[in-house]
């Protein structure tokens, strides 16, 4: 055993070697960039201290700007994480017929690039050239102004990466539901035991580790994706309607050439995450069950 | 995913620069001193499928004809900003190129921080003939667009673009409009585009959204207001002022009545390809693209005006700088400059990119524009415009693109109506005011 140890050691060594210097030297890197004033121009840095911090922290935006995150990651959880769950758990024991239908249909979006699925829906929700607002006209109703209205507009973009993502973690959380062994639900069935029972007992608990993967991933990927749409479709807007901790800062970086502050909207950004992680540790792993 | 894009536009911007300073050094150890051709580097920033291969086919045609001049063309990824980050570096390593196009936004920024080599004075000492080219070809305001604020020329004006009103024709003849007589002035686009509304059921005006507030400048100034103000040598924002805000209350309210579209630039632009909206407000440079995409006659007005008031467009493109040092590379590059702007090569570059030539006369000249403007008139429409070309304010300092975002925000809030265009400029001044 003890031999063993070593040769273990030195195989992962590259591969955690390649991380340090792509993932935790950049993030040094971009501790380092949070204490200065610079336009990615100039071949002068201005060291400003905490200043950029103590900007970021004092102003409205930066408040608004969680809110935003926050919605956005709710809507996200709803159209990503629940409606996958429960669409796999029909697919999985319910639906008898046209299972390989429904499976393809529905994973299909998943396979095109956000950006297609940005220009895609700019298309569907045109208010008054888009089959969105034609449909609407039937009913007498004026199409909303879908990316110029505040929350309604991040509604907008969470279709789209739902869209893109719903696919995906239903096949995920299919693998989950089919594993789930069919004994156990045929005795239950035979105690009387209601579909309803059936997911709350047998379903949910079977299937909370991958649960609680797609439930991370929908939120810490989801929000990546979120630059996409934003930056093709809204640019933050309407007055920073959409904007969110992701694409403000690229927007500081990219748009207003102040890298200093951009940087240290990553570093926030970076612990927004790491008190999501150790919530998500504390209160929902300890109730996830793992097989091995 | 943008991030990695720009990462690797990064890379290959600077394998690149090595390849062509690698070609360049070798091209001049091989010529120097032999035929004492003199070499000098063409920096901008048009694309393939923008211009790249027009800058290509002048260059070419320009080596052709000077034997004893060899330009060599570097294209720079990512607009000014990548050129402008690639000539830093270059200056500081002394390699600069000669002739580089700078963006009109980036004026003042170009001039506080570059060394450029001072144009007038140059001409005045390398090739006396031409000292009065300036004055001679260009409109005096046109010229003024590539001065700073103490009236300093840091370069000659070469592309342009106006912000111009299109508007679909098949709309105006079924709402009862004329339109071969397009609205000519804001009051006209308003009962214009309320008659559209009322008479065929589709919406009847949209200005431009995109990410800068051109043409809301254009709007802003022509009503006698401004974007700007200098107090006491601080710029400051100008906006504040009540014909900022009628100007721009004009456009909320067109929204409110229902006549006016408020919604992305590329919704406005699909809903007006497929005739369902009467006038766009844009730029000149969607030109070749709307008449290109349009199942319908694309036809343009001039920007519109105030009754009464001077009306003022602010210019879109860039402007050329000149960076050679040495005396024999100022004279080959004046050379080129010379080359560009002539009416002939302006045209070309006019065809490739839909920007407006600078130069006075161009129009009527037999080797330039003049078969192209005959058979466009909506480029006569947007030359038109030419006389009355403002400067495209930026606000300056470190914290001026946000600014521009602040006055973008506004926009949204001024035309969804949740305040009104005079509460929102005034609390917007204010932020942009503490942020200069």
């Amino acid at each position: 055993m003890n031999k063993a140890k070593w040769p273990a050691f030195w195989f992962l060594l590259p591969a955690a070697l390649l991380f340090v210097i792509f993932f935790y030297w950049p993030l040094l890197q971009n501790l380092y960039l949070s204490f200065f004033s610079w336009n990615m121009i100039s071949p002068t840095m201005k060291y400003v201290g905490l200043s950029n911090y103590i900007d970021i922290l004092g102003s409205k935006e930066v408040y608004k700007i969680i809110g935003n995150t926050v919605i956005f990651v709710l809507i996200m959880l709803l159209f990503n994480f629940v409606l996958p769950y429960l669409y796999s758990f029909i697919l999985g024991h319910l639906l008898q017929r046209g299972k390989m239908f429904y499976r393809s249909v529905l994973f299909l979006p998943a396979t095109l690039s956000l950006a297609v699925a940005s220009i895609l829906f700019l298309w569907i929700y045109n208010p008054l050239a888009g089959p969105l607002s034609i449909v609407l006209a039937w009913f007498d109703m004026e199409s909303p102004r879908w990316f110029k209205e505040n929350l309604l507009v991040i509604f907008s973009i969470c279709t789209i990466i739902g869209w893109k993502v719903f696919g995906y973690n239903l096949i995920v959380m299919l693998a989950a539901m089919v594993a789930v062994p069919r004994e156990m639900i045929e005795a239950a069935k035979l105690e009387n035991a209601s579909n309803w029972t059936i997911f709350r007992r047998i379903i949910i608990p079977m299937t909370s580790s991958t649960a609680i993967y797609v439930f991370t991933i929908t939120v810490v990927f989801g929000l990546q994706y979120v630059l996409v749409p934003v930056n093709m479709l809204t640019q933050g807007g309407p007055d920073q309607g959409s904007s969110n901790l992701v694409y403000i800062v690229y927007q500081y970086g990219f748009i207003f050439f102040q890298t200093g502050k951009s940087a240290a909207f990553a570093i926030i950004t970076m612990f927004c995450y790491m008190a999501f992680l150790y919530l998500k540790n504390k209160y929902l792993e300890k109730k996830v069950y793992y097989e091995n | 995913m943008m991030m990695k894009k720009k990462l690797a536009a990064l890379l290959l911007a600077a394998a690149s620069a090595m390849v062509f300073t690698g070609c360049g050094s070798s091209d001049n150890q091989s010529k120097g001193g032999v035929d004492k051709k003199v070499q000098i580097e063409y920096w901008h920033v048009a694309s393939e499928s923008f211009g790249g291969t027009t800058v290509k086919e002048l260059v070419a045609d320009f080596n052709a004809k000077h034997p004893n001049i060899q330009v060599v063309e570097k294209y720079n990824p990512d607009m000014y900003k990548g050129l402008t980050q690639n000539l830093q570096a270059a200056i500081a390593s002394g390699k600069n190129p000669d002739v580089v196009q700078m963006g009109w936004s980036y004026l003042n920024y170009a001039a506080e921080n570059l060394k450029y080599t001072d144009l007038q004075p140059m001409i005045e000492k390398q090739a006396p003939e031409d000292k009065n080219f300036l004055k001679e070809n260009y409109l005096p305001n046109v010229l003024a667009l590539a001065q700073t604020d103490d009236g300093k020329q840091i370069g000659i004006p070469y592309s342009i673009s106006v912000p111009v009103l299109f508007y679909n024709p098949e709309i105006f003849t079924a709402a009862g409009l004329d339109p071969n007589n397009p609205p000519k002035t804001w009051k006209e686009v308003v009962s214009a585009a309320k008659q559209i509304k009322e008479k065929t059921g589709n919406m009847g005006f949209f200005m431009q959204e995109y990410a800068d507030n051109w043409t809301q400048q254009a709007i802003i100034e022509s009503n006698g207001g401004s974007m700007l103000k200098n107090e006491g040598g601080k710029v400051k924002a100008g906006f504040d002022t009540p014909e900022a805000a009628a100007a721009y209350q004009l456009l909320a309210d067109m929204v409110k009545d229902g006549n006016g579209l408020h919604a992305t630039n590329e919704e406005g632009f699909q809903a007006y390809l497929s005739g369902k909206l009467g006038m766009v407000c844009t730029t000149i440079g969607k030109r070749a693209n709307f008449e290109k995409s349009a199942k319908f006659k694309v036809m343009a007005a001039p920007f519109p005006q105030f009754e009464g008031k001077e009306l003022k467009v602010p210019a879109g493109g860039n402007f050329l700088m000149l960076f050679s040092k040495d005396a024999d590379k100022q004279k080959a590059a004046w050379e080129f400059i010379k080359y560009i702007e002539s009416p002939e090569a302006l045209a070309k570059w006019s065809t490739g990119t839909g920007y407006l030539p600078p130069r006075k006369g161009v129009a009527d000249d037999p080797n330039g524009f003049k078969k192209m403007i005959e058979e466009n008139k909506n480029i006569q429409v947007a030359l038109s415009t030419m006389p009355n070309l403002v400067k495209w304010a930026s606000f300056p300092g470190a914290n001026g693109l946000q600014a521009e975002q602040l006055l973008i925000d506004a926009r949204d809030i001024i035309l969804s109506g949740k305040e009104t265009a005079a509460q929102a400029l005034h609390e917007t001044a204010e932020k942009i005011n503490n942020l200069l």
